[in-house]
């Protein structure tokens, strides 16, 4: 059942606990912070739209503020809603171009080396940064010249009789196919086939940080239907599988909260990465794994404390030997997407990312886990770390 | 997913007991649905602070036998009260929280309203008071807020100090150090709660190299050299601490800061000491989940489910129900009952509705509804269904027997309980090999 009408924001008690663990609001002293931009706000928007506050454009949607309040407000996810209903975005190239990650990267990855090496000079970064307002002091994402869905084989995954159907999202799929194609060694590696959608639309996360609304709505009913289609097929796919803790997210919960697009049959199969995996860890389905002798330092992204994902994560990266596993305060990165990439936001992003880097700069670890491409971006430009996907250090120590 | 200990709370007793358990290298789990009390609280632990007749008390220990029967510290016992204090402390120091005490009695600490409460342990940026004399050397008063902050009203606290014992012929000088004088931009200071006045400090005036003289002179210029001079909790979260003995050293006052509404700074420091030292420890801290309900055979707890994890139930030797009581959802009312909504364990709340509360509800009188809760036995071990639940320990404001703002005792059951729990896990998992502990960072 949808929840049309969400009253959630009535069980305020008006703590202030909410702002007190707003990365935003302890950063950017133009954002009034989660309890005047949700709860307090909504009330008024109510009475009248017009009262709806421009600065609701500076929530991340890290949703640091909903997992805090002890009286169950969905803060995160009113504030979401009414950026919905009255946001008024300014939606340029700049947007249309960071938003738009299926149609951009197809573009994109057909002409990668250029791509790569154009947006990686320095006329190009100050061209991006004056006319689309793209921050110069962030290192672009590099497009991928084979896209992950030109690599995966589907014939080589007939052979098990356990499937999965991989959800890779955008990153994966244009960036860096990395990620995915680990995912594909460790899951074969527990006998378990993957397949993919037969058509798959970016989830809309950064549609919906963007502005555009409508269309992540209809991404959603289509990639829904998508779904529907794989898990009745009765060639027996056991759930979808996302390696991104966001399109995770998205999936599963922003899809019927904000976009209103219904999930409930299926939502229960949707999954983050390690939460099947740490199941089929506990189960017994162990691969074979040698010691991989590292020690790492754990980043928990805001979108998988959300979920209850970080246990799974934890879970997964407790279950490879000689893995030494350090978990950072989980203190937000700072980047969130694309808001990072946003000239105005630069300088909030950055001082959000503070605490992590200089966390980080104390510390003697091999490598930074974590699970978010976006978070990974964030700490590999300012840290000097390597950042890997835990999946990626599983597939390291399959024997 | 098996755990040696999941704790389902993360507050004062659910984190005490949960960093006790992962010292001992448990493999140890904590959720939590939300913020804890401790966001509210004074950042202050009163272990008891009054008698059956609402008298100060100098010596809670030597007051714990005359307590009702059934009130928790009875049966953790004083030696495991003493040990329990002990232990917080030392965590504390270790996260760089000092706590303050004076030797073996009560002191004195200032509300926000003025009154006196007796605690045990003050953080250092609050002055304490010798509860038999707390005037002594005191004759002059300023009570100084900040930029116009409104969750502080020098007025009340004054009105309210100057009714403590002695206090009548001390002189006061109320004031406000505005805005400009600190040259901080606090845009609406009517919207500004004292965390945002921190960070408006932090990012206007603390940045600037002569921030804290700026302040301090302030300060001198409004306190008129009184003896001692009160001003809210609104400096810094963390590292607070520090900034008022570096503020007294320069200013040459004595001054003390005292924790406002919610949020609570000194508070926070202290939520945000106990779970630097849980993951330490190596234990595992999930916030905003929420524990739905468990499966228990015969009489043991063997695995929960959550909100956000209703298909993967968690399993572990040994849980600790750390709760909270109404505020936090721990125990809730509806029209017919008080009960405790996780797994349904006895309460004590009596089914007339009428008798839950007083009929004036600030006339001084007990609430009943303030003794509900969970029912254990001598073990902190509560029962389901006729059956006591063995490796299952309800710990702080979730149990029954006390009340905790009459008998100002709050901190101690919830670090003496969370404590007591832990120990007695810990040494039924002696039989079981333990993982060799790993101190982090
Ligand atoms: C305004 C105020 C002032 C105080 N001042 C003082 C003082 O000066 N001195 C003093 O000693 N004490 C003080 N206290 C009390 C002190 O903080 C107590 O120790 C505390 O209230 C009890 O701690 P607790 O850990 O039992 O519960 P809580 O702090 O209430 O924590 C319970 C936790 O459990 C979580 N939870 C609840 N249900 C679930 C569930 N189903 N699944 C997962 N998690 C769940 C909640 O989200 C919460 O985080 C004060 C308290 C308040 C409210
Ligand atoms: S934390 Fe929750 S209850 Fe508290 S002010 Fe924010 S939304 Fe309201
Ligand atoms: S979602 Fe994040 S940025 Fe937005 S109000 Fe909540 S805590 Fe702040």
């Amino acid at each position: 059942m949808l929840n049309l009408l969400d009253t959630s924001f009535d069980h305020c008690i008006k703590c202030n606990v909410c702002t007190t663990r707003c990365p935003v609001a302890e950063a950017n002293p133009d954002y009034p912070g989660p309890k005047q931009a949700g709860p307090d706000g909504e009330r008024l928007r109510i009475k009248n739209p017009q009262l709806y506050d421009e600065a609701l454009k500076y929530c991340t949607n890290c949703k640091r503020c909903e997992v805090a309040c002890p009286s169950g407000v969905q803060v995160g996810t009113v504030i979401q809603r009414a950026k919905a209903k009255h946001g008024g975005f300014h939606q340029g190239p700049r947007e249309f171009i960071l938003s738009h990650t299926d149609l951009v990267g197809t573009l994109s990855s057909t002409a990668a080396p250029v791509v790569n090496v154009a947006t990686g000079l320095k006329p190009v970064k100050t061209l991006l940064d004056k006319v689309l307002g793209i921050d110069k002091r962030q290192s672009l994402p590099k497009y991928s010249r084979q896209t992950f869905r030109a690599w995966f084989d589907p014939d080589r995954q007939t052979k098990f009789e356990r499937k999965i159907c991989f959800f890779h999202g955008c990153f994966t799929n244009y960036n860096d196919p990395t990620v995915g194609k680990h995912l594909v060694a460790v899951l074969n590696a527990m006998n378990i086939g993957v397949t993919l959608l037969k058509k798959e639309k970016c989830c809309g996360v950064p549609l919906m940080a963007n502005g555009f609304f409508a269309r992540a709505r209809n991404n959603a009913q289509l990639n829904l239907g998508q779904f529907a289609d794989k898990l009745n097929d009765n060639n027996r796919v056991e759930c979808i599988i996302a390696t991104e803790p966001s399109c995770a997210m998205t999936l599963r919960d922003e899809y019927p909260e904000v976009l209103q697009v219904d999930n409930y049959a299926l939502r229960d199969r949707i999954l983050f990465a390690s939460a099947f995996i740490a199941r089929e860890l506990a189960d017994g389905n162990v691969p074979k794994m040698k010691p991989v002798n590292l020690r790492v330092a754990y980043h928990s992204p805001c979108h998988l404390i959300k979920q209850g994902g970080v246990i799974h994560t934890m879970e997964l990266l407790n279950g490879i030997p000689g893995l030494e596993v350090v978990m950072l305060d989980q203190k937000c990165c700072g980047m969130s997407g694309t808001y990072g990439f946003k000239k105005e936001n630069y300088q909030t992003s950055q001082r959000i990312g503070e605490a992590v880097f200089d966390q980080l700069t104390t510390m003697d670890v091999d490598y930074v886990v974590t699970d978010c491409e976006s978070c990974k971006m964030q700490i590999e430009m300012n840290t000097g770390y390597k950042v890997l996907h835990p999946i990626t250090v599983m597939a390291q120590s399959l024997a | 997913m098996k755990y040696d200990v999941i704790v389902i709370g993360g507050g004062l007793a659910g984190l005490t007991s949960a960093i006790r358990c992962a010292e001992a290298g448990l493999k140890s789990v904590v959720i939590s649905a939300g913020e804890s009390a401790l966001a509210f609280a004074s950042g202050a632990i009163d272990v008891l602070g009054f008698d059956q007749h609402q008298s100060p008390i100098e010596d809670p220990f030597g007051h714990i036998k005359q307590l009702p029967a059934g009130h928790p510290y009875h049966k953790i016992g004083t030696e495991s009260l003493r040990q329990s204090l002990a232990f917080f402390q030392a965590q504390m120091a270790a996260a760089g929280l000092t706590m303050g005490s004076h030797g073996q009695i009560n002191h004195g600490r200032l509300t926000a309203l003025g009154a006196m409460r007796p605690a045990w342990f003050s953080q250092k940026g609050a002055h304490t008071f010798s509860l038999a004399a707390p005037a002594a050397g005191i004759r002059h008063v300023a009570v100084v807020n900040l930029a116009g902050f409104r969750d502080f009203q020098p007025t009340l606290v004054a009105a309210g100090l100057s009714r403590q014992p002695g206090f009548a012929d001390v002189a006061f000088t109320l004031a406000d150090i505005k805005a400009e004088t600190l040259n901080i931009n606090a845009r609406n200071a009517y919207e500004l709660r004292s965390l945002e006045l921190a960070r408006t400090l932090k990012r206007d005036l603390f940045t600037q190299p002569n921030g804290l003289h700026i302040l301090s002179s302030a300060l001198q210029k409004a306190a008129r050299n009184a003896d001692l001079v009160v001003i809210p909790s609104v400096l810094a979260v963390a590292g607070g601490n520090d900034l008022m003995v570096e503020l007294e050293q320069l200013s040459g006052l004595r001054i003390c800061e005292v924790a406002t509404l919610p949020p609570s700074l000194p508070g926070m420091r202290m939520a945000a000491a106990l779970q630097q030292r849980f993951r330490h420890a190596g234990g595992l801290f999930l916030e905003g989940d929420q524990v739905l309900g468990g499966h228990f055979e015969q009489n043991r707890l063997l695995s929960i489910n959550t909100r956000l994890n209703q298909d993967i139930s968690m399993s572990a030797s040994h849980f600790v129900l750390a709760t909270g009581s109404f505020f936090s959802l721990g125990l809730v009312s509806d029209r017919h009952e008080l009960k405790e909504p996780v797994f349904g364990l006895s309460v004590n709340g009596t089914a007339d509705r009428e008798q839950w509360s007083e009929e004036c509800f600030m006339g001084g009188g007990q609430h009943r509804f303030s003794h509900t809760g969970v029912i254990t036995d001598a073990s902190l071990n509560p029962c389901y269904i006729g059956q006591t639940i063995n490796n299952l320990y309800c710990v702080g404001a979730v149990l029954d027997g006390f009340n905790p703002v009459q008998a100002g005792c709050a901190g101690g059951v919830a670090i003496g309980t969370g404590w007591f729990a832990a120990e007695r896990i810990i040494s039924a998992m002696a039989h079981t090999p333990v993982r060799q502990v790993q101190e982090i960072c």
